[in-house]
């Protein structure tokens, strides 16, 4: 049954999805792009995002400001895991901050589940988006419509602080060329801080955001982090252009994928990933920032 | 070479490197020391009662809900049956089989236990099975709903909890003769998924039902969209389900958002306790089948939610009623060999003419170990307390496995 | 800048060793410690060793690659698995329980995975390898859960029992205990001599420098390929064996969960060395049994003692050993 309409469904809800998961590798990319880390446990992060995010709701009232909120903290956080554990590993080379990132990981899954237990736990949208909608003629969920926006919104934002301001020339100086831009005079340990803790809040913020669609649990965090690695190893690391569009790829095949192949939807990530790694080994995008 | 600290992890210059390997010695022993010591115990005193179940991972609250229940029988016989202790040792499984063997092997060969339960998930049960029967160790299992765990005839093997088949398929009579004729099927892609859909389509069709349209998701999807458009398109009278746990909740809350109208249906495990709090009012109006409810007003079932909550300060689920009726199995068989536990057979035997007095109403054990029992239709509605909870509609009684 | 890890950065081989005859005579102990166990041990004890000896062999094989052609994977399990899958298939659907059978098929299936899954990543190195082997060996998975008829899908197959030779010889605990100890020390001594072989010797270097190598006019891919097919053939020997002693083969067995365990026991053991692994093995099996029937939390003190490992003794058990022998005889250990 393949159906205008459908079709239209399809699309919107893969859209949906696709912009979910820009949000949530473009962190993991930042932080490969500009610092040159690999970060395991951002899929940690994302959780998180979602659990603080839950309490905050209760204790708030209001989805937007415990979004505020919740991204503070996390982002904190992501400071304390920068500064004590990270640090000493930017010399080390991409097998020990795999190795460290992936211990933390894992510590952090358990610490989520001692202290807000196994089951499955939901963040309510907010209230002014929580019906469905009508849209060229499909019914979906007003709250997906916003994920589209923000999704969009952010991508635009990124793309602009990035290419168009000075800050964000400064910090593509710094990965381009990390002695030369330090003897210029800028921090770079303070500039790096600075990009892991946005993308640490990047995560926390893709969390929150999807946490009405997905739902919180032990276990989310190793779900979306290969998603995310898969994502930004096909958009090749470091280009936030490439993320943006593989989400794009990656999310709409996989719901039309589900629709029509429901069996072998599941592996059709992988397929895309293995294929795009034969044809280019080092990724679909150069990297932007080196 | 400075790089040598990269392979030996210190600096010769620097502090002393002497701390690590005390450290890893510190750890080695402690571990050495908690995972030896036990076994050895042939004719001691304690009953040993072995449980596999998950106290960790995505299904822990079954693990503690079952558990609970086993202690509150216990407790009630005042810990000890026939004179003698009981203790119960838990291991975690993590709803992996191959940690669920280890498990068991070790409660068998290590801790000598009498009677092995547990097992939350099939693939588990299935694993295990086999380990039980090298020693002819009774297996009680408290939750596993495959069909082949009883089916298989195993004679030391014994279900108090329910088969696929029979959770399902009451409720395929039932919706024909509510007047759903045509219905979409839809369920998590895996074994117990299908194994379900399977018994509820035979009960749906053989009364005359149509099934319109079979949908399986990934177990684990996050995303039903695609799968509820498609659903959608089918414009069926009803929609049937299974789907449990986080699947559950995801599935029913984006259930209505995606403009699928049909009433739907499904088995307990889509809507209960566990998935009822996060799924909020998107849950009212589904029907679903199982073994019990906590509503059930039967004299068994008021005593037992009084000192579940009296001693747990919670309301008792599913599974704390499949955790005491296992405990039942058991106590009662050992009262009836007077607390011989060596002769396996015996206790067996005595197993098989146990009589149950469950919370869920009538219960007997069939030839192959299973249960026959009613299977109760519930609906969820918002309760005069204000929660969101599951009510008895109807009673289909006297519901047995097939067997084969 | 270059993807991959930059060359200077990487560890180099390990430079300075006790003394041979003394490594010698506590492997030899070590061995001998192993042959007498059974017989006062108990029957669980006599298994768990067991299930370690196997689990060590395929640790083994993955810090083979890991420490000679510098191949850092998280596919491992994928071989792993398959060779206890068709172990199991043989054993419970075909109803084969003849252990050389049983033994050469995984084998034979493992190699034949790992050509396929190898000539597929080695065209990529470091990150990207790293992925596309963890791509590669999910598809596994998904296939293992799928294909209900011949894997049992989500179920697994159960049943697989203790396997006997040519109808000949049957093996109970103890017997299979004592098969899996000759395995695992064949495979050892099999891999040591490897490594001390030229074709180990071009491996070294291309883990050092392959460039250079390449320069020098080795075809690089090809032995890594070679390596790869070996590392993977073991594991599934290893498989094999894992699906005869637990009786059950279930698609965690080929999850990236498993992979990323080996990697662990391979870091904690000794990234670098060949008995560095087996002794990680050992230890992450006796953390995750003790741990877990004393609390729920032991992924967290997994994860905790891996962090530990990582930051302060990155050439693991080995390592730590090396250094102190290396401050016991006054020697600088760097």
């Amino acid at each position: 049954m393949i159906s205008a309409e459908a079709i239209i469904s399809q699309l919107l809800n893969g859209l949906a999805y696709s912009l979910m998961l820009f949000l949530l590798a473009a962190g993991l990319s930042l932080i490969f792009g500009m610092m040159d880390v690999i970060n395991l446990s951002h899929g940690s992060f994302f959780m998180i995002g979602g659990f603080i995010g839950i309490g905050m709701v209760d204790a708030l009232g209001n989805f937007w400001l415990a979004l505020f909120v919740t991204v503070l903290i996390v982002a904190l956080l992501g400071l304390v895991a920068e500064l004590s554990l990270l640090r000493p590993m930017y010399e080390r080379g991409h097998l020990d901050q795999i190795l460290l990132t992936f211990g933390l990981a894992l510590i952090i899954e358990d610490a989520a589940e001692w202290i807000w237990g196994t089951t499955i736990q939901s963040l309510p949208e907010p209230e002014s988006f929580s019906g469905s909608v009508e849209v060229l003629g499909v019914v979906i969920p007003a709250y997906r419509l916003v994920v589209i926006v923000v999704g969009l919104l952010l991508a635009g934002a990124m793309w602009y602080v990035l290419e168009r301001t000075r800050l964000g020339s400064i910090i593509r100086a710094g990965v381009s060329n990390r002695e030369m831009t330090s003897a210029l005079g800028f921090n770079i340990p303070a500039i790096f801080a600075g990009v892991f803790v946005f993308g640490v809040a990047l995560a926390a913020f893709a969390g929150f955001m999807a946490a009405p669609i997905l739902g919180v649990y032990p276990g989310l965090d190793f779900e979306v982090l290969i998603l995310a690695l898969i994502i930004v190893v096909i958009g090749g690391l470091g280009s936030l252009t490439g993320v943006f569009w593989v989400s794009l790829l990656i999310g709409i095949t996989q719901t039309f994928g589900q629709a029509y192949f429901p069996a072998a939807s599941a592996l059709i990530i992988y397929v895309v990933m293995a294929a795009v790694l034969l044809l280019r080994p080092e990724g679909l995008f150069k990297r932007k920032y080196a | 070479m400075g790089k040598g600290k990269w392979v030996f992890g210190g600096t010769a210059e620097g502090g002393s490197a002497l701390w690590k390997p005390l450290i890893l010695v510190a750890v080695l022993a402690a571990v050495l020391v908690g995972c030896g010591g036990g076994g050895g115990s042939r004719e001691d005193e304690p009953i040993k009662i072995g449980v596999i179940l998950p106290y960790s991972g995505v299904y822990a609250q079954l693990g503690e809900d079952i558990t609970d229940g086993m202690k509150l029988y216990f407790e009630q016989q005042g810990n000890e049956i026939a004179g003698r202790p009981v203790e119960l040792i838990t291991e975690d499984t993590e709803a992996n089989p191959q940690v669920g063997v280890q498990a068991a092997r070790r409660l068998i060969e290590q801790e000598g236990i009498a009677v092995l339960t547990g097992a939350v998930a099939t693939p588990v049960a299935y694993g295990v099975i086999d380990i039980t029967q090298r020693d002819n160790i009774p297996f009680v299992v408290s939750n596993a709903t495959g069909n082949d765990v009883t089916r298989q005839g195993a004679e030391n093997v014994f279900r108090v909890s329910v088969s696929s088949y029979q959770v399902s398929s009451p409720m395929g009579e039932y919706l024909v003769e509510q007047g759903t004729k045509r219905i979409v099927v839809s369920a998590a892609d895996y074994a117990a998924g299908h194994e379900m859909a399977a018994g509820f389509m035979e009960g749906f069709t053989r009364a005359g039902g149509e099934v319109v349209d079979e949908v399986y998701a990934p177990l684990g999807t996050n995303d039903y969209s695609s799968f509820l458009t498609r659903i959608r398109q089918a414009d069926p009278q009803g929609v049937w389900t299974f789907y449990a746990g986080s699947d559950a909740v995801r599935f029913v809350q984006q259930y209505s958002k995606f403009g699928v109208e049909a009433p739907l249906y499904g088995t307990g495990y889509l809507a209960d306790q566990d998935t009822l709090p996060a799924q909020k009012e998107a849950a009212i109006g589904i029907r679903t089948s199982l073994h019990y409810s906590s509503d059930l007003d039967n004299p068994e079932n008021r005593e037992f939610k009084s000192s579940f909550r009296e001693a747990y300060d919670r309301q008792p689920s599913v599974y704390a009623v499949q955790g005491w009726d296992a405990a039942w199995l058991i106590g009662e068989a050992i009262k009836a060999t007077d607390g011989d536990t060596e002769d396996k057979d015996a206790l067996i035997q005595a197993m098989e003419d146990v009589e149950f007095q469950s919370p869920r109403g009538p219960m007997t054990l069939d030839e192959n170990h299973n249960p026959v029992q009613n299977i109760y239709i519930r609906e969820v509605r918002r309760l005069d307390d204000g929660t969101i909870g599951n009510v008895v509609v109807d009673t289909i009684e006297d519901v047995r496995d097939p067997g084969e | 800048m270059t993807v991959e890890t930059r060359p200077e950065q990487k560890p180099p081989p390990v430079p300075r060793r006790a003394p041979s005859r003394l490594v010698w005579l506590a492997a030899v102990g070590m061995l001998l410690a192993l042959v007498v166990f059974p017989v006062f041990a108990s029957t669980y004890f006599i298994g768990a060793f067991t299930e370690i000896m196997i689990l060590a062999i395929f640790a083994l094989s993955l810090g083979f690659l890991m420490g000679y052609p510098r191949l850092v994977s998280l596919g491992h399990a994928a071989f792993f698995g398959g060779g206890a899958y068709a172990a199991g298939i043989l054993a419970v659907r075909l109803e084969v329980t003849n252990l050389f059978v049983t033994l050469a098929v995984g084998l034979i299936f493992a190699a034949l995975l790992s050509l396929v899954i190898g000539g597929l990543s080695l065209r990529s190195t470091g990150i990207y390898f790293l992925m596309i082997t963890l791509a590669l060996a999910q598809m596994v998975y998904v296939v293992a859960q799928q294909w209900n008829s011949v894997t049992g899908g989500t179920d697994g197959l159960a049943g697989v029992p203790y396997p006997e030779l040519f109808g000949v010889l049957e093996f109970d605990r103890v017997g299979f205990y004592y098969l899996v100890l000759a395995l695992a020390a064949g495979s050892y001594l099999l891999l040591r001599s490897v490594t001390r072989s030229p074709f180990g010797q071009v491996l070294r270097g291309i883990g050092i420098n392959e460039q250079r190598m390449r320069a020098v006019g080795y075809d690089t891919r090809v032995y890594k390929l070679v390596a790869f097919v070996l590392a993977g053939a073991m594991a599934g020997g290893a498989g094999a064996l894992w699906a005869h002693h637990t009786g059950l083969v279930a698609p965690v067995d080929v999850h990236w969960t498993l992979s990323a365990t080996a990697l662990i026991m391979v870091i904690v053991g000794g990234a670098g060395t060949l008995a560095g692994p087996m002794l990680g093995a050992a230890l992450v099996w006796f953390l995750d049994t003790g741990l877990s029937s004393y609390t729920e939390h032991s992924t967290m003190i997994m994860g905790a003692v891996f962090v530990f490992f990582v930051f302060f003794a990155r050439g693991g058990i080995v390592g730590i050993a090396r250094s102190v022998w290396g401050r016991v005889h006054g020697r600088i250990g760097a």
